[in-house]
């Protein structure tokens, strides 16, 4: 049996190449991580709301974000907006667009979940040391709602990293891409490349997510 | 939109539903059975085992489907393991849920009152009784939602399977704009059918979430 | 800012559904003129990044390729820099329709179906379809393949669309990328793999134990730039290009720097399409 294709990540700049293309999966879900926080806020405190309309209109948003595959998304955006209304997108916003969409809605649920579970008695307590509600919110209950997020919007990030593989079929030149293309230029060279190169990539993944959810997992049981 | 169009490709995006279904559903089963075995060595405390299925759980909660269906199915045969294209969606799915089922059943066990195997025992049963008709139906029970969040995630990590030459819903979809660029149509018809197979489960899972508040939304 | 948020919301709920409902696709100019290229100085260019030697990546992260050469000269003609978008083969007509790249160089067959939906400049190479198969079991013609047999092909080519139409009864086994349908032929998972002629010709040269059993099958079509359907100014100036490049035969120091190596001579008068003049464009079958 030939060698299995370390040799050829070593070639060049093919492994420099190759940490480019997993940077640019950890910038997009990042990026969109970071978005998805403050629209998510704003979006569960909203969910909290009374009003049948705002809870309809909210209710199918998650609906289509529980059902619908992110590969499905990212198609639609990213192919169907250009088509219906003649935007064009990158493919890097494009996929931005998509993860926000997705990560929003989940951290808005958890937001609404984290709010409505905070017990009233809290908020009575707030008010009779004579807080506003306003300052009720900011000092006692945010904080708390706060220390339960960050733990489920760390997992989130590994989520999204884990999805961002996903990008490289609307175009986008990520890890797996690179992944293909050293593949391909070796070919003759090296034909049991892919066996190399496709552990690599599934060690590289392994790597960033795992110390992330264990970090989520530390706090989760340190804040519980 | 072009109602023709749409009327001759629905026949080849029920083929897609079907093996999407009957794929995803086997991956589902897979899921089921890795996750329930996974849970018992945990629960039973086996040596060198145990350790084994931390090890398993922590590698596939943390790679992508994607990555995972690559490795088995273009890297494996490299070093002689050959899989079909079917085996691996279904069984590439089984692996992925498996990782999931054993922490949304770990996160269900732990709901059980310690008291309550401690009960069981005393009443004669064995360590396996116990587990089997005391903790384990209230342990499915209290992972109720967590498990169907699971399956609609398995269901829709389908769509990856155009990678592995598998003609699912969206490969099907990706395909026909290939071939003949009627691309609004191909993706409503895709919208359309990810809603046949989907929204039942998800009305389900809701209505279950409702009567048992403690949801592990997806993770 | 609660109005925002609903208005916000509303209308990423109704992305999809609009995606569903409205009819119009009033996207069609969005393409860009020659004179809106040049004065963006970039110029966005789709190619193969796994299609050697057609369109590939080196290992030190450049194009490289028979696509790739030509689309270099036509950058520096331009006085533009290039921007090269790795595209999949199902995806090219979806480039030029939604304005994503400007060309399309990534060895796009002309095809009548595809000309209803692109514009295709001069050719630049012939091909037709080949079918390689491991020389164990040479596949020679279509009867070869038996009923449960599976040919490889890659979404999107005219491999595809031929076998599709002509041999329905032949069962597909499809991939979205031509390194993933290599690796998998490699690994056995098909009894044969159909696509251009050029592409399984080159496969059988660099890898042995392959054999083109069916060198040449449909119709001898052509290899050509497309843009975006309706871009005149930018095909007009292609096709002047094309044709003066010829009187320098750039076409055939094209072959000579990316596909000699991988060919030999033999092939050069073959595939080389010199000034978009094909020899058999009249007269092939069909």
């Amino acid at each position: 049996m030939q060698s299995l294709g370390i040799d050829v990540l070593f070639k060049g700049t093919n492994f420099l190449r190759l940490l480019e293309g997993l940077w640019v999966a950890v910038r997009i879900s990042l990026i969109s991580v970071a978005i998805s926080i403050v629209l998510g806020i704003l979006v569960g405190i909203l969910m909290t709301s009374r009003n049948m309309a705002v809870k309809a209109i909210f209710r199918v948003y998650l609906e289509i974000v529980r059902i619908m595959p992110q590969m499905v998304l990212l198609f639609i955006v990213y192919f169907g907006t250009t088509r219906v209304f003649g935007w064009d997108l990158e493919a890097e916003t494009a996929a931005i667009i998509v993860f926000v969409f997705w990560g929003t809605a989940e951290m808005g649920d958890l937001v609404r979940g984290a709010l409505i579970s905070i017990p009233k008695i809290q908020y009575e307590s707030a008010a009779a040391l004579g807080m506003s509600r306003g300052m009720a919110f900011r000092y006692v209950i945010l904080p708390q709602t706060i220390r339960r997020l960050i733990p489920l919007s760390i997992n989130l990030i590994t989520r999204m990293i884990k999805t961002t593989s996903l990008v490289m079929m609307i175009g986008i030149v990520e890890v797996l891409k690179v992944g293909q293309q050293i593949i391909e230029a070796n070919r003759k060279v090296s034909p049991n490349a892919a066996f190399g190169v496709f552990a690599v990539i599934f060690l590289m993944y392994f790597l960033i997510c795992w110390p992330v959810s264990r970090l989520a997992v530390w706090l989760e049981k340190k804040w519980a | 939109m072009d109602i023709e169009v749409i009327r001759s490709y629905i026949p080849l995006y029920r083929d897609a539903l079907l093996l999407t279904l009957r794929i995803g559903w086997q991956g589902v089963l897979w899921a089921f059975v890795i996750g329930l075995v996974c849970t018992l060595i945990r629960q039973l405390r086996i040596p060198v085992l145990r350790q084994l299925v931390t090890v398993y759980v922590e590698l596939f909660r943390n790679t992508p489907l994607l990555v995972q269906l690559f490795f088995m199915y273009f890297a494996l045969p490299k070093i002689g393991i050959r899989i079909s294209a079917e085996v691996c969606g279904s069984l590439g799915l089984g692996l992925l849920g498996g990782a999931y089922m054993a922490e949304t059943f770990r996160s269900g066990l732990d709901n059980i009152a310690p008291i309550q195997e401690e009960s069981a025992l005393s009443l004669g049963m064995s360590y396996l009784q116990a587990f089997r008709y005391v903790i384990l139906p209230q342990a499915v029970t209290a992972s109720m939602p967590g498990i169907v969040a699971n399956v609609i995630f398995l269901l829709k990590e389908t769509s990856v399977f155009s990678v592995i030459s598998l003609m699912d819903l969206m490969f099907t979809a990706k395909d026909l704009i290939g071939m003949y660029a009627k691309t609004i149509e191909c993706l409503t018809l895709l919208v359309v059918f990810y809603l046949i197979m989907l929204l039942p489960v998800s009305l389900l899972g809701s209505l279950l979430e409702r009567r048992m508040r403690r949801a592990e939304f997806g993770n | 800012m609660r109005k925002n948020q609903i208005v916000a919301a509303v209308t990423a709920i109704t992305l999809g559904a609009a995606l569903a409902s409205s009819p119009a696709a009033f996207a069609d100019e969005a393409f860009r003129t020659l004179d809106e290229i040049k004065e963006s100085g970039t110029i966005n260019i789709g190619v193969f990044s796994d299609k050697s030697p057609f369109g590939y990546v080196d290992e030190n992260g450049d194009y490289q390729g028979y696509d790739v050469y030509l689309a270099e000269r036509l950058g520096e003609d331009l006085g533009v820099d290039i921007n090269y978008v790795s595209t999949e083969a199902a995806n090219r007509i979806e480039y030029l329709q939604t304005g994503k790249v400007d060309i399309i160089l990534a060895n796009f067959t002309v095809t009548e179906e595809r000309a209803e939906e692109v514009d295709f400049a001069l050719p630049y190479m012939n091909v037709a379809l080949g079918v390689v198969s491991p020389e164990d079991a040479v596949i020679e013609s279509l009867d070869d393949i038996g009923e449960d047999d599976q040919v490889i092909v890659i979404s999107g080519t005219t491999a595809e669309t031929y076998l599709v139409k002509n041999n329905p009864e032949i069962k597909l086994q499809k991939y979205d990328a031509y390194a993933e349908a290599k690796t998998a032929f490699e690994n056995g998972n098909g009894v044969a793999w159909a696509n251009d002629n050029t592409e399984v010709i080159a496969f059988s040269i660099e890898n042995e134990g392959y054999v083109v059993g069916i060198p040449s099958l449909g119709s001898a079509d052509t290899i050509a730039p497309a843009v975006t359907k309706g871009n005149e100014t930018l095909l007009n100036w292609i096709n002047d290009e094309i044709v003066a490049l010829g009187e320098e035969n750039f076409f055939h120091a094209d072959y000579e720097a990316t596909l000699l190596d991988t060919y030999g001579a033999d092939y050069e008068d073959t595939l080389v399409i010199e000034g978009g003049v094909a020899a058999g464009a009249e007269t092939e079958a069909e």
